[in-house]
């Protein structure tokens, strides 16, 4: 009999990458149901369009890395699946492919694909597509008003609410109706409600953990309440900041990336609290209405650093613990003969 | 009750159906009884300390937790006067309970073995120490053996090294539960040890469950005794999280530390996947360690910085290879840099 041997464990668990890129395409699907009973079945095209493309643009530079494609890890996927909830429902068809194709084939394939990519590839490609067409990248439909399948001259497009604080002024915008989505805004951005549902799931799935959403929405909450857009209560001009814009759909889905975010407790505080900071202070100073994307942009860069940084941290934290220091591995003590021992 | 490991991971411990059927002496493959020479004590009790020793010496007893003679580990507790003795019953890897099925099903002699331990090294203290974390079993586990009491272990696997080496700061010496069951055959029966308890489990085996085997049999030959349902692909001596995986069953022999004998129907498939860096590894590590991070340094040229990882911290308890959503040999990448970074350390920076 000849077998095949394998270094231990000889047990696995039974997460694997696809089990928890599954997990994400499920959280998008509600995402897409809400975007389907809002804005019609157009929303269920450009998501498809956008699974499409960057899947095979993935499979496509993995071929051109002279690599075997391998799209069964969903991650192209979800990509694709991504970029269409960040932009408007009435986002054309070449936004998300441009969208889509940066994404894969600019930020992430060059860098060695799969979890070598420094940038998430979801918000590089939308953050190209806003430059690239900042006028229709924020106009959007209006909820209840069915999108014909091509976005042509009559579709009535409005601003969204994050316009407005932009300005300097209160939406007239009831909150209630932000909380479920029933306001003009990204396809998959509105719906708060979902979107924190959705953020459970993720938590109780154990596919993402709960510190980097709470510091990222607890740093855009200070900074919120620190430098005030709107003549407003405290409170209600920190639930307007937090409900417009990307901040919401950011912290369940771009936010906890697995590979462009840090790895450690600490660390990952540090990241979602400052990608939460600078996005609300982006907004004060950036030209553009919604700066999340470019905000975490930013700090993707610096993921590294701050990973070394918790790894200078913990091994300091090491040498403190006297665990360490008084008991060093335990090693073999010295044998020696019965005699001595039976005096 | 206590917890050692603050991290680490909870695992299906798949102890069932072989922890609760009876320790079967296997027809094909009987123990033979080898008498120590010299009259068996009638009043073991009234043994002296460096008696109880030598016939541990005698029987050639090997403590199954870390393949020391128990006459060695006693003779040195004696002269170190350490305060107590703890009984390691953990097994708090999945699938083995050949610890925890014999100090469960023969509680006497675990007692007398242990009382003999004790007088052996002078000592008074004792506790059993068996792992809580055991959701599917049949039995229940008692608070106290024969009045000795059972500290049950919470905390994630790994616990058992912890437990062993917070046990060897307290000055208490760690003892295999059969190493004292061997024990307490040498002195009340005057037999050598020529057998072990094996667990031998997995899906391909038709009869799982606890056996006293002899030693020196091969790994194929004790599947073949118990029977198999198919043949195995993997075949695993030791415990499912530590053991080593067999290239030829037949060619390998048991002994006193092979603990298990498991053998899977399935290989594992390489699905290509990458690093997605979720940091799992990171939060599964007992020891504080990135396997995340050393993975990375060792694949890059970054290498000046395995100094800060502390690679050689690991204890190789598998945790991060076992949470790896990408199945990668987490493992042996932490086993690598520990070499690596050893190197660099007494080559003084240059590796």
């Amino acid at each position: 009999m000849k077998l095949r041997t394998q270094n231990p464990p000889h047990i696995r668990s039974r997460e694997s990458n696809l089990t928890m890129m599954t997990d994400i395409v499920i959280a998008t699907l509600p995402l897409y149901a809400m975007a389907v009973y809002y804005y019609g079945t157009r929303a269920l095209l450009l998501g498809g369009f956008g699974v499409i493309v960057s899947s095979l643009a993935d499979g496509a530079c993995q071929l051109l890395a002279g690599k075997i494609p391998n799209i069964r890890d969903l991650s192209g996927a979800v990509t694709g699946l991504l970029i269409p909830l960040l932009l408007p429902a009435s986002a054309g068809y070449s936004m998300i492919l441009l969208a889509a194709l940066f994404g894969i084939a600019v930020a992430k394939q060059p860098f060695g694909g799969m979890g070598q990519n420094i940038f998430n590839p979801a918000a590089a490609g939308t953050a190209f597509a806003m430059i690239c067409w900042p006028k229709s990248a924020f106009a959007y439909p209006i909820p209840f008003e069915r999108l014909p399948a091509m976005v042509d001259d009559t579709v009535r497009l409005v601003s969204s609410p994050a316009y407005s604080l932009s300005l300097g002024g209160t939406p007239n915008i009831d909150l209630l109706d932000m909380l479920l989505g029933n306001v003009p805004g990204p396809m998959g951005g509105t719906n708060i409600l979902v979107l924190l549902t959705c953020l459970i799931f993720l938590i109780v799935r154990k596919t993402v953990g709960l510190a980097m959403p709470a510091a990222f929405l607890g740093g855009a909450s200070l900074v919120a309440l620190l430098t005030p857009r709107v003549d407003a209560p405290a409170l209600t001009a920190v639930a307007y900041e937090l409900m417009s814009g990307l901040l919401v759909i950011g912290a369940v889905f771009l936010i906890n990336d697995p590979v462009t975010s840090p790895k450690r407790t600490l660390p990952k505080i540090f990241y979602g609290f400052g990608t939460g900071a600078l996005s609300v202070a982006f907004r004060h100073i950036g030209r553009y209405e919604e700066s999340f994307l470019f905000a975490l942009l930013v700090m993707n860069a610096t993921v590294w650093i701050i990973d070394v940084w918790g790894e200078h941290l913990a091994h300091a934290m090491r040498r403190k613990n006297r665990e360490f220091k008084t008991n060093p591995p335990v090693s073999e003590p010295a044998e020696q003969d019965v005699g001595a021992a039976q005096k | 009750m206590r917890s050692y490991p603050r991290k680490g991971i909870l695992l299906e411990q798949n102890k069932e159906p072989g922890l609760s059927k009876e320790i079967r002496i296997l027809p094909a493959l009987p123990v033979e009884r080898s008498e120590l020479p010299g009259p068996v004590s009638s009043t073991p009790d009234l043994l002296a300390p460096y008696e109880i020793v030598s016939i541990a010496k005698e029987a050639n007893i090997v403590d199954e937790i870390d393949g020391r003679r128990l006459w060695k580990k006693l003779a040195q507790a004696a002269r170190e006067s350490v305060s107590g003795i703890v009984v390691d019953a953990l097994d708090d890897e999945p699938y083995i309970s050949s610890q925890l099925a014999p100090t469960l099903q023969f509680p006497e002699q675990l007692h007398q073995g242990l009382r003999l331990a004790l007088r052996a090294i002078g000592a008074s203290k004792s506790s059993i120490e068996i792992y809580r974390n055991l959701f599917d079993l049949d039995t229940r586990i008692p608070s106290s053996i024969m009045g000795v009491k059972v500290d049950r272990i919470s905390g994630s696997y790994p616990a058992e090294s912890y437990a062993r080496r917070r046990m060897q700061r307290n000055s208490t010496l760690v003892v295999g539960a059969c190493a004292l069951l061997f024990l307490q055959r040498a002195v009340y029966e005057g037999l050598r040890q020529t057998s072990a308890f094996v667990t031998v489990t997995g899906d391909c085996v038709a009869n799982p469950g606890n056996y006293e085997v002899p030693l020196g049999v091969s790994a194929g030959a004790l599947l073949e005794a118990v029977g198999l349902i198919t043949n195995p692909k993997r075949v695993v001596a030791g415990g499912s999280m530590t053991g080593f995986s067999l290239t030829d069953p037949s060619t390998v022999y048991l002994s006193q530390t092979t603990r298990g004998l498991l053998a899977f129907a399935e290989e594992f498939q390489d699905m290509g996947y990458a690093c997605l860096g979720c940091g799992r590894c990171t939060e599964a590590c007992p020891q504080g360690l990135s396997p995340y991070f050393i993975y990375k340094v060792m694949q890059s040229h970054r290498k000046h910085h395995i100094e800060l990882a502390d690679a050689d911290l690991c204890i190789g308890c598998g945790s991060c290879s076992y949470v790896c959503p990408a199945k990668l040999d987490l493992a042996q990448v932490m086993a690598q840099a520990a070499a690596y970074t050893h190197r660099r350390q007494t080559s003084g920076g240059q590796p």
